[in-house]
């Protein structure tokens, strides 16, 4: 059980170093101060799995930290039964010169185990982390995965009272994270506590009983996973609002003749209201078009673009055969549907308007990145890979007779 | 004062325990010689020494050890640097030692009062070997052993105590001013030459007595050859002092500790 009352937690940001000193052996106030946690209160209990959601800096880290013990609080009450590990602790104390085996030592006491708890359950660890004869191998050969495979086998065996999970887990590929997390709900109905930290909502939906959402250190929001996850998006929806006159600032990438240009677009997924969705949903894209001329044969382009900047799909209206007219002084509102069957992560919206089917004879208008949106875990089914690309399973074919004969070279 | 060793502390200490091994044990995985390194340190210290000053400057003292011989002033001067780099190792790394694991602070729930042990303990078992293959040069040249030398461990004890509080306030000011650390490694330096160990306190003029006996390190390194030399029981008056001062260093590493912790913790 993790019994959390009224915890506050102010960082100091000192000018100089030595104001730092002066201030602790108690002289005068020489800081600004940061409110990272105000007031927190909320209670885990045994065999509870409850979401922390919050945007960056919203004092996740600092919640976790105060937790793990790493950290000391201004004031409030912190009441925790039991061991209680972090992922925060992941590999440390690993020694590169060391075998696999060894480190397991020293992660594992690490993250509190005790000598016994470590022999006990090293076979199971070496299992969990499919390290094979690696094992014996010193941690310098591992690749960055099997190193990290190895840190989340011990912190994942250390079977505390209570449990901190945090973004680290959704780090390793799909088939660990599987394993992790079918872990985790092995150690809920055993009647653990979790405090799962992540970003990924649906994750958040599947797993957690409860969530709370944190604002600037506060919690404003605490009840049923779904509802939270909705809370939440509407937190991002606001900020994107916010930022977007810090964004047209960064819109200087804009060129073009300027005949025709666009003065205002949103990307929002359908359901959700925000530039959040899950793969499979739809987003929409809306455009409001403004010409400063007759356009005759105006085309509207946009690219989806994932984080390193690679084209994911792209398509114009000229390649969709419709035409755009527009006249001098006219205002025009596109939206464009796009299911988003590709994975989850980051992406921007580039955009342009040009004539005919490229943009190279008359470019009116065209802007990197002018949206942005971020497809956050599976609505429907799951897939690898960039896309989903629409398939027929059939598990029961007839066989055909020309499968019976393997083609042969000579054949063709 | 609440005098219940604290939970925490109790559980940092198989963490402690490891830091140990890492020092001693870890640290030289990967090398051909592995943990023979931990040896090679005091050994070469004790034969540069022994062959130095016995053989080629063929130095004699008066007034020490049961007879004069060859090896007086190699005893003189072992006696006297085998504590000297335990006590300045130490020193220079528990100074540092919250920056230096910072790592670790960050990420683990740990005492900051266990942290010096670990430095203490690996610092004590090298001293430990070399006061063994000391001990074994002792035999070989056939110098008298007395029972006094079972005050050797008691001594040690009160300089690691003594280190315990000074170091700890030093890592808690270093954490803050990075200039202590260097300050520390300096003043080690000139600390050496205001401590008798390559010389003997009687050459000195006699006012510069009363100024050398407020230097710790005197009354260690006399306390060490009164027992292994002068086999007789050392001058207790300045040992019972020290054992004050050092009292009193702890509880000012301990009150800074209790006033700067949760700072010192924010700011790694």
């Amino acid at each position: 059980m993790i019994e959390v009352n009224q915890l506050c937690k102010t960082f100091r940001l000192f000018a100089k170093p030595s104001d730092r000193l002066r201030e602790a052996l108690g002289g005068r106030q020489r800081h600004t101060p940061h409110h990272a946690l105000r007031d927190l209160s909320f209670r885990v209990a045994e065999g509870e799995v409850l979401g922390v959601l919050g945007r960056n800096g919203a004092g996740k880290s600092t919640l976790l930290k105060l937790l793990t013990g790493v950290l000391v609080p201004d004031s409030g009450e912190m009441h925790i039964d039991g061991r209680v590990t972090g992922l925060l602790e992941l590999g440390t104390g690993f020694n590169p010169e060391l075998s696999g085996y060894d480190n397991i030592t020293i992660n594992g006491l690490m993250v509190g185990m005790s000598h016994a708890e470590i022999n006990a359950r090293r076979q199971t660890i070496i299992e969990f982390s499919e390290l094979g004869d690696y094992i014996d191998e010193p941690l310098r050969t591992y690749s960055s995965g099997m190193v990290m495979r190895l840190g989340f086998a011990v912190a994942i065996h250390a079977d505390p009272a209570c449990f901190l999970v945090d973004e680290a887990l959704s780090v390793g590929d799909g088939y660990f994270q599987q394993k992790c997390m079918k872990r985790i709900r092995e150690f809920k109905e055993a009647g653990g506590s979790i405090l799962f930290v992540s970003h990924d909502l649906n994750a958040v939906k599947m797993l957690c009983d409860r969530a709370i959402v944190l604002e600037s250190g506060q919690i404003t929001f605490d009840g049923d996973a779904d509802a939270a996850v909705n809370h939440y998006n509407r937190i991002m929806a606001r900020q994107a609002e916010e930022e977007e006159g810090r964004h047209r600032a960064r819109h200087q990438g804009v060129y073009g003749s300027g005949d025709v240009e666009i003065v205002h677009g949103t990307a929002l997924g359908v359901t959700s209201d925000a530039p959040m969705l899950s793969s499979g949903e739809t987003l929409q894209v809306s455009l409001d078009l403004q010409a400063h001329r007759q356009v005759d044969d105006l085309t509207l382009g946009l690219m989806i673009r994932d984080r390193f900047g690679q084209d994911i799909y792209g398509v114009n209206t000229h390649q969709l055969g419709q035409a755009l007219r527009l006249a001098p002084g006219e205002q025009r509102r596109v939206t464009v549907d796009i299911t988003c069957d590709i994975a989850p992560g980051k992406y921007t919206l580039t955009l342009a308007l040009h004539s005919s089917d490229h943009h190279l004879d008359d470019c009116y208008w065209w802007c990197d990145s002018y949206l942005q949106f971020e497809v956050a875990g599976f609505g429907g089914q799951p897939f690898g890979g960039v896309c989903r690309l629409p398939i027929a399973l059939d598990l029961d074919a007839p066989a055909t007779a020309r499968d019976t004969r393997m083609p042969h070279a000579s054949d063709l | 004062m609440n005098l219940r060793v604290p939970r925490l502390f109790l559980d940092s200490l198989p963490l402690v325990r490891q830091l140990v091994r890492q020092e001693l044990v870890d640290r030289h995985k990967g090398s051909v010689l592995g943990t023979t390194w931990t040896l090679i340190g005091p050994l070469v210290t004790i034969l540069v020494f022994v062959l130095v000053f016995s053989r080629i400057m063929g130095a004699r003292l008066e007034g020490f050890g049961a007879e004069i011989d060859q090896y007086t002033y190699s005893i003189y001067l072992i006696c006297g640097i085998l504590p000297w780099m335990a006590f300045a190792k130490c020193l220079e790394r528990i100074t540092n030692l919250f920056v230096a694991q910072a790592h670790l602070i960050t990420k683990v729930r740990l005492s900051l009062k266990a942290l010096p042990l670990s430095v203490l303990i690996a610092e004590s078992i090298t001293h430990l070997i070399g006061m063994v293959i000391f001990a074994l040069f002792l035999m070989l040249v056939g110098y008298p052993f007395s029972a006094w030398w079972l005050g050797l461990p008691l001594v040690f004890a009160l300089q690691c105590a003594f280190l315990y509080g000074l170091g700890l306030c030093l890592a808690v000011l270093a954490s803050y001013l990075k200039d202590i650390r260097e300050t520390v490694a300096v003043s080690l330096q000139l600390w050496f030459w205001v401590t008798p160990i390559v010389y003997v306190a009687d050459i000195l003029p006699a006012w510069t007595q009363d100024v050398l006996a407020l230097n710790p390190m005197f009354h260690f390194v006399g306390a060490y050859r009164d027992l292994i030399m002068r086999q007789q029981l050392p001058e207790t008056t300045g040992l019972l002092v020290l054992a004050a001062v050092t009292a009193g260093f702890i509880w000012l590493a301990f009150w800074l500790l209790a006033r700067t912790e949760r700072d010192l913790r924010d700011s790694f």
